[in-house]
């Protein structure tokens, strides 16, 4: 499976390198090469640490990591006037995130090899997801802000975006402690029109770290991430306790939220018009000129699109990043997107199936929360580019151009792994067999 | 928990199948109606990405526009367009940006950039036999040196005019040359700052370089409507002939008013008897003479007769869109007489006033202009030819004769308006023509205007001029006309 992987990820490299130059890329060595040794030993490390991990896991992240690089080099060869480019040494600088993602990945199985062990530092890793969503609104705009939102760190040339990284520690910081106070919420308290709820004291905390995530997200002016923060915390609470008035709930709140925000709040309301009226008056020309533009984009790909190489995606701003799927949507049309979902598809499936199979609590949770966290992150970003929701700026997981969403991606997919072995190990022999009970015939 | 878990994964199921019916819909349904929407210049890329686009060339074989690979290898477009003949031929060619195009490169762009569906089965041929798919050929029915001429008189000259020069026989434009002009090779970039910055000059520039006014540009034409008024009166009283005498007062006072007419240094018409042969009176261009025939005509007459030369169509195609070239009923018999001297609200193209002269030229049928020749696909194959048919009939063969008889008058005549261009003067060339001169009030000197056709006894050529301030039509807009039909005639002499 991953030798398929890997001959789809050279095929469309290839292609790219035909459509545009008329040969094969020249990169095939430099690029590729090293992306085949990294996820070799990515493999080599799963064998060693997590043999009953779930064997899609690893090829499917693969092949999604492999077209992000294809679509990097594309739109990194073929730059254009009408829009900034991607500098050339862009490939190069997403196959070394790839080997630090692979590396993080690798790590995570070395270091974690029973799941609940992360369970032990649930306050830890809380606090550790706050600081991370609070570090970039507490620096100087001059290190920390970018097209409006301040969602990351300057160091030098180097950019990170910590929320990707808090995203997993407060899953795991929530999970752990729902796990914990799991039946508290479910049965203690009051039940109020209805509606069962749990005491101040179990559900302060994690309240107050919700509540401190969503707010310093909308003083980051970071509406998508805040979005996918909410439905992991509602998704997790829903996961413990079982209790569907909390889902309504989250629900009811966070679209009552994000009405009230889209009239309160200028940008906010400014992103529910260009949702809405992409092409009236001076919306195509200016704030939804990124929309329309990746919607016409898609639009000219088509069924079967034009061919990688063959589209103008260079065309839509921010397209290496956040619409990074309307380039697919463009190059390989209706049937490379929908095959791209049926990938992320599988990746959710199989982490909801993990969450099923895995004895222990607190690993069905996180795994439920992680897979869910995935989904909601897909959705959110592919809906806001077909417009089925407002656009809101997150990173496609593993296609974006970009380092931190993609180290934090292959660590989810390690978590997953792990859990996955946890669920599939087949019971410990035991120490000594039986043996067949001999019957002896006494004359 | 396994069961909150299952509902979890409805969720997700739910939240999938929306994004893959979202996107369905998107790019399995919409895309027809998101391409047209404007500013989607992805249609521009994918055209001149997918083909080389196919060129124009005139009928004696000189290439206006062509495509080349661009020399800029980071050029998202692969190929650059260039116009080698510039400013010349830019009211043919048009241009074709990033964003739009104008001209040929419009009206036949589908077939140029290799889109038309007319190409789609050569575009499989060569799919198969590997062959690299282009753009079709148009071949337009501009002679290079007639259009060369206008265009180098009308610069010479430095006032702000159009020529268009006709085959009164099948209607092929020879030349359509309007001044000021532009190099369309400016808009060609593909660096859109660039262009928008050319494209702002050009529309900032008071001189309208972008007008093309040969089709566009719409002015007074003066005495040359007095062959419509002329073609009307022998129409409707067979009695007349060019050599009946009409009333031809020095002064006319309209009737209404205290206005007096009279003709343009207030001489007399004829011999000055209040009588004179209406070929005297055309050849002189008598304003009294023709604004009484006018009134007697009426309105109406005057009007169909307008329209059946060309004038108040909106829908003519060349297949370049055409202005409207406009005869309003006036509201009193006193403008009535304006109206048939070509005053009032009179206005004309270049075109329809070469339209004029075509019509009498070929024997009172008015020819279809057209500008496409034919389009030949990258194989040289005929994908399509531009038939000639006739537009109309607004005279009989006879009032024809009797028009041009006069015409010829205006030229050849010793009284006539433009006897410098006499078959003496011109190495025994015979030219029939009308001047015009119309007041507009908007130039110091008068709008010039001259319709003409040549040789008289077997026409070749028609050529309308109309010259903003130009002055006196037969010192400002005759010239260039002579200029164009010598070059004309010369090539037909080659052949």
């Amino acid at each position: 499976m991953l030798v398929f992987a890997f001959a789809l990820v050279a095929f469309a490299f290839a292609n790219v390198g035909f459509s545009l130059k008329g040969s094969l890329p020249s990169g095939v060595v430099e690029y590729l090469g090293p992306y085949v040794v990294i996820v070799l030993i990515a493999h080599l490390a799963m064998r060693r640490f997590a043999p009953w991990a779930d064997p899609l896991l690893l090829p499917l992240a693969t092949m999604l990591n492999g077209l992000g690089i294809v679509m990097t080099y594309r739109l990194a060869e073929q730059g254009n006037r009408l829009s900034a480019p991607l500098s050339s040494s862009a490939t190069m600088i997403q196959v070394v995130y790839s080997a630090i993602g692979i590396g993080g990945f690798v790590a995570v199985l070395a270091l974690i090899r029973e799941p609940r062990v992360l369970q032990r530092y649930t306050y830890t890793l809380g606090a550790i997801g706050l600081l991370l969503v609070a570090l970039p609104a507490l620096l100087p705009a001059s290190i920390s802000e970018v097209y409006g939102a301040k969602i990351q760190i300057r160091l030098g040339t180097f950019t990170i975006q910590p929320e990707e990284f808090a995203k997993l520690a407060l899953a795991a910081s929530f999970a752990g402690y729902l796990v914990a106070k799991r039946d508290v919420l479910a049965l203690a308290g009051r039940r109020v029109l209805g509606i069962d709820l749990p005491r101040a004291r179990d559900l302060g905390p994690i309240l107050l770290a919700w509540a401190a995530s969503l707010l310093l997200l909308i003083f980051e002016s970071d509406i998508g991430t805040s979005a996918v923060f909410m439905g992991l915390f509602v998704a997790t609470l829903y996961i413990a306790t079982s209790r569907t008035s909390w889902l309504l709930l989250g629900f009811v709140m966070f679209v009552a939220g994000a009405f009230a925000a889209s009239k309160l709040v200028h940008h906010v309301g400014e992103r529910f018009d260009i949702w809405l009226h992409p092409f009236t008056g001076q919306n195509p020309t200016h704030n939804a000129y990124q929309l329309v533009q990746g919607l016409y984009g898609m639009a000219s790909g088509g069924l079967l699109g034009k061919g990688l190489g063959g589209g103008q995606p260079y065309i839509t701003p921010l397209v290496q990043s956040d619409l990074v799927v309307s380039a697919f949507g463009e190059e390989l049309g209706l049937a490379g997107v929908m095959a791209i979902l049926l990938l992320y598809g599988l990746i959710v499936q199989r982490g909801l199936r993990t969450a099923m199979s895995v004895k222990d609590p607190y690993s069905k949770l996180l795994a439920g929360a992680l897979s869910f966290m995935l989904a909601l992150q897909v959705f959110v970003i592919v809906g806001g580019v077909t417009r089925l929701i407002p656009l809101t700026g997150i990173t496609t997981p593993f296609l974006s151009q970009g380092g931190s969403s993609l180290v934090a991606s292959w660590m989810l997919i390690a978590v997953l792994a792990r859990l996955s072995d946890t669920a599939r190990r087949p019971p410990p022999r035991p120490i000594q067999e039986e043996g067949l009970t001999q019957v002896v015939t006494i004359k | 928990m396994n069961r909150a878990l299952r509902r979890i994964s409805i969720a997700v199921l739910v939240m999938f199948l929306l994004l893959l019916i979202n996107v369905n819909y998107l790019q399995g349904f919409a895309p027809a109606s998101l391409a047209g929407k404007q500013g989607n210049s992805r249609a521009f890329y994918a055209a001149q990405n997918q083909y080389e686009r196919g060129s124009i060339v005139t009928a004696d074989g000189v290439t206006i526009a062509a495509s080349k690979l661009s020399s800029d290898s980071n050029d998202s477009i692969k190929y650059q367009r260039y116009y080698p003949q510039g400013p010349a031929y830019a009211p043919v060619t048009g241009y074709e940006t990033i964003f739009s195009q104008t001209g040929i490169e419009g009206a036949e762009n589908s077939l140029l950039s290799g889109n038309a569906s007319a190409l789609d089965v050569r575009k499989i041929i060569d799919l198969i036999t590997g062959k690299t798919t282009k753009g079709a050929t148009v071949e337009v029915t501009i002679n290079s040196k007639a259009q060369e001429a206008a265009y180098n008189a009308l610069k010479a000259l430095g006032k702000p005019g159009g020529v268009v020069a006709l085959n009164p026989k099948t209607g092929a434009i020879l030349a359509m040359a309007s001044y000021p002009s532009f190099d369309p090779s400016v808009l060609a970039v593909h660096d859109s700052k660039q262009l928008i910055a050319s494209d702002n000059q050009l529309l900032r520039d008071p001189a309208q370089p972008l007008l093309n006014r040969a089709l566009e540009g719409s002015y007074p034409p003066g005495s040359t409507f007095k062959i419509v008024t002329s073609s009307a009166l022998l129409t409707q009283s067979p009695g007349t002939t060019i050599n009946s005498n009409v009333d031809s007062p020095t002064q006319l006072t309209l009737p209404q008013t205290t206005h007096v007419l009279h003709n343009d240094q207030g001489e007399a018409c004829g011999d000055g008897s209040g009588q004179a042969p209406l070929i005297t009176a055309f050849a002189q261009s008598c304003d009294t003479t023709f604004g009484k025939i006018g009134m007697q005509l009426g309105a109406a007459a005057l009007n169909t007769m307008a329209q059946k030369f060309g004038m108040n169509d909106e829908s003519l195609t060349i297949p370049l869109t055409v202005a409207k070239s406009n005869y309003v009923i006036p509201p009193s018999q006193a403008l009535t007489a304006f109206s048939a001297i070509g005053q009032y609200s009179d206005t004309v193209t270049p075109l329809q006033e070469a339209m004029f002269a075509a019509a009498i030229a070929n024997g009172g049928t008015l020819m279809k202009p057209y500008l496409v020749q034919q389009v030949t696909a990258s194989d040289l194959s005929t994908v399509q030819t531009t038939g000639q048919s006739a537009l109309s009939q607004p005279v009989t063969s006879s009032v024809a004769g009797s028009v041009g008889q006069m015409m010829r008058a205006v030229v050849q005549d010793p009284n006539g308006t433009a006897f410098s261009f006499n078959a003496q003067a011109e190495g025994g060339l015979v030219i029939a023509g009308k001047t015009g001169t119309a007041e507009t009030g908007q130039f110091s000197l008068n709008d010039a205007a001259f319709t003409c056709f040549a040789p008289y006894g077997n026409p070749d050529i028609a050529v309308g001029v109309i010259i903003q301030g130009g002055g006196y039509g037969a010192s400002a807009a005759a010239p260039i006309a002579v200029q164009v039909i010598k070059a004309y005639l010369a090539t037909l002499g080659n052949q």
